[in-house]
């Protein structure tokens, strides 16, 4: 199976096969050669839904979670985010860039919290870095700001509302240039 | 004794005075916010009680509800842990009119010290030892100049109303000081609309030195030694050990004493803590305040002086005198302990959510007072903090060996934890050789950030999300193969018949 992957900002293709005795997962990071590793089915167990991995003489417990094309990898303490599209997972990709504003077309909550103040209106241009709101979560308030210049389309929260991990609060529309 | 303890308080310091209760044969009473049913104080007290909604002002600040449940438990005690109501005068004057004892400081003690200016003036008057400065507003380069000649430089001016690191002018030449007064000046106005300044000594490399102090009804009061904790973020201590790298056996001997002194001049009783700002340029120090409770580093005193705080802070409300004499506290060998936070470690934004897995340190030495568990969700209404690891060693270098070695032991996952950053810190120069101050994770850590938490390789990371994706994919391909072709697998099996 052939994927395209992200981590850390760094492209990568990885194929993999399964075979009765190994994992063969080939790695290409952006502009490198291909790495080739096989990870034999002895070096490969699963244990209460976690990953027993011998892997270059390094014994790793990988605690994976996810679905789709988002996974969150755990292990020795690190935590990683790593971004698996494959073919379809890459079309509906390339179809959602193609709108205007592509993934910034809202500001959404990432992590659950309370809203304290929302510092735009409906209908506001804001400039990059202007603070849109701020949310707390765990006794510490989190100012978010705009990434670059932008209009408000809506806003779909006010203060005191509780949000959950990824639920838009709001959405923008791109500023038009006639004015 | 007391028969029941009500604890005024949630997470791992409710678990700590359970077992102190329970060590002595008390019976423990846990009460708790609607976000914190599942929470690991209800499990291990005896009782537990609702107080209320999730947000702590309606539920762990909510001194009548509180009451309640002390009442309807008949806990004959309250325990108020650290932080929430712990030092709050009004609350203890609330339980004590009910007849239920507070177990901590009297409500005159923590409204002494809860004033900052004012717990700084009885401080002086009882000689302790302040930040050098003008001691009031100085209006003119004149009398900057006279305060200049007293205390020396270098000096720091800084508007009243100021804050954030605004209308502050640090000045350690003698011709910078105009400029620098009328700059402190002006950003006063400019950002606060007050132009009044002050001067005080600055402090150079700064550290965070702190003096645990006990008193009884009796007049005795011991102090236990010190603990540095001038590693820190947001202003918020993550690392404490003691003794300090930095305190030599005279200034320990100055620091209790003076820390002795400064608790009878109050009449403290119970468990309380001297915060002091120490120069490690000219090992001078000044008393900064005082937390009239129980703190959350008190582990690490407990290991290298062997005696319980929360047993000793229960029999002094009981009214019994101090368990020993200044004379038998020892400061035996060193202890460390990294306050592990559910956050994450480069940018320290909390990181609330499900724990997946949890597998806690164990082996020689080692302490953990932690309430985490896996399936346990990390609310978002209350402190990050989730749990202490403390090692123990004869020296400081076995001490900070251990710890390294429980941390990488310390299995946490679903959520983001700080222990990378402990273990990273505890790989740097300036913290292995004892002269970090309150600046290091601002100043000496973060130009080597990056590096330093790549503890794993990439590619580990990309082959187990890869085979994820794959077995997810593959598990989807052959359900979706199994609804399609049911009646090609019925005539499969009609064929194999």
């Amino acid at each position: 199976m052939f994927f395209e992957a992200s981590l850390r900002g760094k492209q990568y293709k990885v194929d993999i096969t399964e075979t009765r005795r190994a994992w063969k997962i080939n790695l290409q990071e952006e502009d490198a050669d291909w790495v080739k590793y096989e990870i034999s089915k002895e070096d490969y167990k699963l244990v209460e839904n976690a990953i027993n991995l011998i892997f270059n003489g390094g014994s790793y417990l990988m605690d994976v979670f996810g679905s789709g094309i988002d996974y969150t990898v755990y292990t020795r303490s690190s935590v990683r985010n790593v971004t698996i599209f494959n073919d379809e997972a890459l079309l509906h990709e390339s179809l959602k860039k193609g709108g205007a504003l592509g993934a910034a077309d809202k500001l959404t909550a990432g992590m659950p919290g309370k809203i304290v103040k929302i510092m735009v209106g409906k209908g506001d241009v804001v400039a990059a870095n202007q603070p849109i709101l701020i949310m707390e979560a765990m006794k510490m308030e989190n100012e978010m700001r705009a990434s670059h210049e932008t209009k408000i389309k809506d806003i779909l929260v006010k203060p005191g509302d509780s949000v959950e991990s990824g639920q838009t609060m709001i959405t923008f529309e791109p500023v038009s240039k006639k004015s | 004794m007391f028969k029941k303890i009500l604890i005024a308080n949630r997470g791992e310091i409710a678990l700590r005075v359970i077992r102190a209760a329970r060590d002595l044969g008390i019976a423990s009473v846990a009460v708790y916010s609607d976000a914190d049913r599942n929470s690991l104080h209800v499990v291990l007290a005896d009782e537990a009680y609702n107080i209320g909604p999730a947000p702590s002002k309606e539920s762990y600040l909510n001194v009548d509800n509180i009451i309640a449940a002390v009442k309807k438990s008949g806990a004959d005690a309250v325990h108020p842990g650290y932080g929430f109501l712990s030092e709050n005068a009004a609350f203890a004057e609330a339980l004590q009119k009910e007849g239920i004892v507070f177990i901590g400081p009297t409500p005159a003690n923590i409204r002494a010290m809860g004033d900052k200016l004012s717990a700084i003036k009885l401080m002086r008057e009882a000689d302790v030892p302040t930040t050098p400065g003008s001691g009031g507003p100085v209006d003119t380069i004149e009398e900057a100049k006279k305060v200049i000649a007293k205390i020396g430089l270098p000096i720091i001016i800084k508007a009243t109303a100021g804050g954030g690191g605004k209308g502050m002018r640090v000045v350690t030449k003698a011709e910078d000081l105009e400029s620098a007064f009328r700059a402190a000046k002006s950003e006063g106005m400019n950002y606060f609309k007050n132009d009044t300044v002050y001067i005080e000594r600055y402090v150079q490399n700064p550290k965070h030195i702190e003096v645990q102090v006990f008193g009884d009804t009796h007049g005795n009061v011991c102090h236990l030694f010190e603990r540095e904790c001038s590693i820190q973020r947001r202003h918020q201590k993550i690392i404490e050990e003691s003794p300090s790298p930095s305190v030599t056996p005279e200034i320990r001997a100055r620091l209790g004493e003076v820390s002795v002194r400064a608790a009878k001049a109050i009449n403290y009783i119970g468990a309380g803590t001297f915060e002091f700002i120490f120069d490690n340029v000219t090992k001078e120090f000044y008393f900064m305040e005082m937390n009239t409770r129980l703190q959350v580093e008190h582990p690490i005193t407990e290991m290298v002086t062997g005696i319980d705080l929360v047993q000793e802070q229960i029999m002094v409300a009981l009214g019994k005198p101090l368990s020993f004499k200044q004379s038998d506290v020892v400061q035996r060998g060193h202890a460390i302990e990294a306050r592990i936070c559910a956050e994450d470690p480069e940018t320290f934004m909390p990181s609330p959510g499900l724990i997946r897995r949890c597998r806690h340190p164990q082996g020689p030495f080692i302490r953990v007072d932690s309430y985490a568990y896996p399936g346990y969700e990390v609310p978002i209404y209350y402190d990050p903090m989730i749990a202490k690891l403390i090692a123990y060693g004869p020296n400081r270098d076995t001490a900070i060996r251990r710890l390294d070695r429980a941390l990488t032991e310390f299995t946490l996952t679903g959520i983001k934890t700080n222990i990378v950053l402990h273990k990273s810190i505890l790989q740097a120069p300036k913290f292995l050789d004892g002269s970090y101050t309150t600046q290091f994770c601002e100043k000496d850590l973060q130009i080597k950030m990056p590096k330093l938490f790549q503890v794993v390789d990439d590619h580990v990371f990309l082959i187990a999300a890869a085979i994820a994706a794959y077995n997810e994919k593959k598990t989807k391909a052959v359900s979706e193969y199994n609804v399609a072709s049911r009646w090609k697998d019925q005539a499969r099996k009609e064929g194999l018949r």
